[in-house]
């Protein structure tokens, strides 16, 4: 609910993406980033915002660039669902973002920047291929029932999330390479919060799907393989969240969630 | 009253607010103490009606967006919020379903104090437990059947309460004191009672 003028409105939220992606080495606000997420669910649009960030001067320095992403990721995820089709149109601006920094750039930013180019391009092709699924991946009852009747799909659906599954974690791989000595790494951190929730969403989503697969097929045999992907990225976050759980700034952000040790059984959903 | 207490009511008078959106700026002021149960259960009745309801909403919703160094009003407004979504009317229900994203967002809200202390963590807390409220509607249809009943078990109670220990009353009627908790919703009882009394007459 919005009580501001429209204008109003859009002058802030022009502050609130500045301030968000300011030239301070640091993780973009949370406080500036919500204000542009509200925002879109107050207006359910996000138009404004991808103007605003193509007249900002940000692709010459290339932390503003990386705090860009980091905030067009979080308002992707987490903001109305009309972001996700504004942003397929926007791939552009993200191309210019890989393009903007020549190798690793003056302080190690490019690699990073190119990675996550690429992985929020692929996160939006999933979503144009998937347009029953919302930004964070909650699962809903009515997706699973929905690919449940027709196993085919069902099956390339959970084959896709795991494919971008297997993107976030080489992403976050190349996020802790990139760490550097001798500095608090925050703004490199901060990358992971999405990364984090995101890939945590995904897995529930799976977990619940291949469980109700399971339930309503008799082909125990021919999940076989996706059990095996399964077991696979169960392992491979388990990782992923331990190397987190230690990294002081990111458990003050959010609560990194904790795995079992083995992966849960997909047969019996006794959980 | 204290400083800031003075410095409120002059806004709210420089601001010419109304009765409604004074109390809900009461409740979900920066002093160190939670909103009153009293204050609250007031709130919460005053969504029943209309006109007032958009205000309390209104007032909530700026709250919610405070600033970091504001934390309290942020924290303060989930109570409140909390609490309608308890007694409130269904329409508060409804409001806070649409506008989920608010409290969603409130997730990942920090701030420091200038101690060093995370009282963000409060926020994100509340704001957790909220939001895992209202995606659950047989838990909130379940929790506010169960408010009413305790409501309507204390009726007795609380009128019994009242004439023994707690109705300490001025000359003009109103209540001097009231002891926080449950117990002090016996105004709205009282109003209950008559009304029930009154019905049972009309039969």
């Amino acid at each position: 609910m919005s009580y501001l003028s429209a204008d109003k409105a859009e002058s802030e939220l022009a502050q609130s993406i500045k301030k968000a992606t300011s030239i301070e080495e640091t993780a973009p606000k949370q406080k500036h980033v919500r204000k542009c997420i509200v925002y879109t669910w107050d207006h359910r649009t996000s138009a404004v915002i991808w103007n605003i960030l193509k007249i900002q001067p940000l692709l010459s320095d290339e932390v503003q660039t990386f705090k860009a992403l980091i905030t067009v990721h979080k308002i992707i995820k987490d903001g109305h669902p009309n972001v996700i089709k504004d942003a397929l149109r926007e791939t552009g601006w993200l191309e210019a973002c890989a393009r903007s920094v020549n190798g690793d750039g003056a302080r190690g930013y490019g690699t990073l920047i190119r990675n996550y180019v690429d992985l929020l391009q692929h996160k939006l092709q999933y979503h144009r291929e998937h347009s029953e699924f919302n930004g964070t991946f909650d699962y809903e009852e009515y997706i699973s029932l929905k690919n449940i009747d027709d196993p085919n799909e069902g099956f390339e659906t959970i084959n896709d999330l795991m494919v971008l599954q297997d993107r976030i974690d080489h992403f976050q791989k190349v996020v802790f390479a990139s760490f550097r000595m001798h500095t608090n790494n925050e703004c490199r951190i901060a990358s992971l919060v999405p990364l984090v929730e995101e890939s945590y969403g995904i897995y529930k989503f799976i977990t619940s799907m291949l469980r109700a697969m399971h339930k309503r097929t008799d082909a125990i045999d021919a999940l076989e393989p996706l059990r095996q992907k399964f077991n696979a990225q169960h392992y491979n976050l388990l990782k992923f969240y331990y190397e987190c759980s230690n990294l002081k700034y990111l458990t003050s952000l959010i609560n990194v969630p904790k795995l079992p040790p083995d992966p849960p059984s997909l047969i019996d959903s006794n959980t | 009253m204290s400083g800031k207490g003075v410095v409120r009511s002059i806004k709210n008078y420089a601001k010419g607010f109304s009765d409604v959106q004074i109390r809900v700026r009461e409740a979900t002021s920066n002093d160190s103490w939670g909103p009153s149960g009293t204050l609250m259960n007031e709130i919460a009745q005053m969504t029943y009606n209309q006109h007032d309801f958009v205000e309390i909403m209104d007032m909530i919703d700026r709250r919610l967006n405070d600033k970091g160094k504001n934390w309290r009003h942020v924290f303060k407004a989930l109570l409140l919020l909390d609490y309608c979504l308890h007694v409130g009317s269904d329409n508060v229900v409804l409001y806070a379903k649409e506008n989920v994203y608010v409290v969603k967002t409130l997730k990942e809200f920090q701030h420091i104090d200038d101690t060093g202390r995370d009282v963000g963590a409060n926020v994100r807390q509340k704001a957790k437990e909220i939001s895992n409220l209202l995606l659950d509607d047989a838990r909130l249809r379940e929790e506010r059947r169960q408010r009413q009943q305790m409501r309507d078990r204390m009726i007795g109670v609380t009128d019994y309460m009242n004439e023994t220990m707690l109705g300490t009353r001025n000359e003009d009627g109103e209540q001097v004191y009231t002891r926080p908790g449950y117990l002090d919703d016996d105004k709205e009882l009282r109003k209950a009672l008559e009304e029930s009394k009154r019905l049972a007459d009309a039969e």
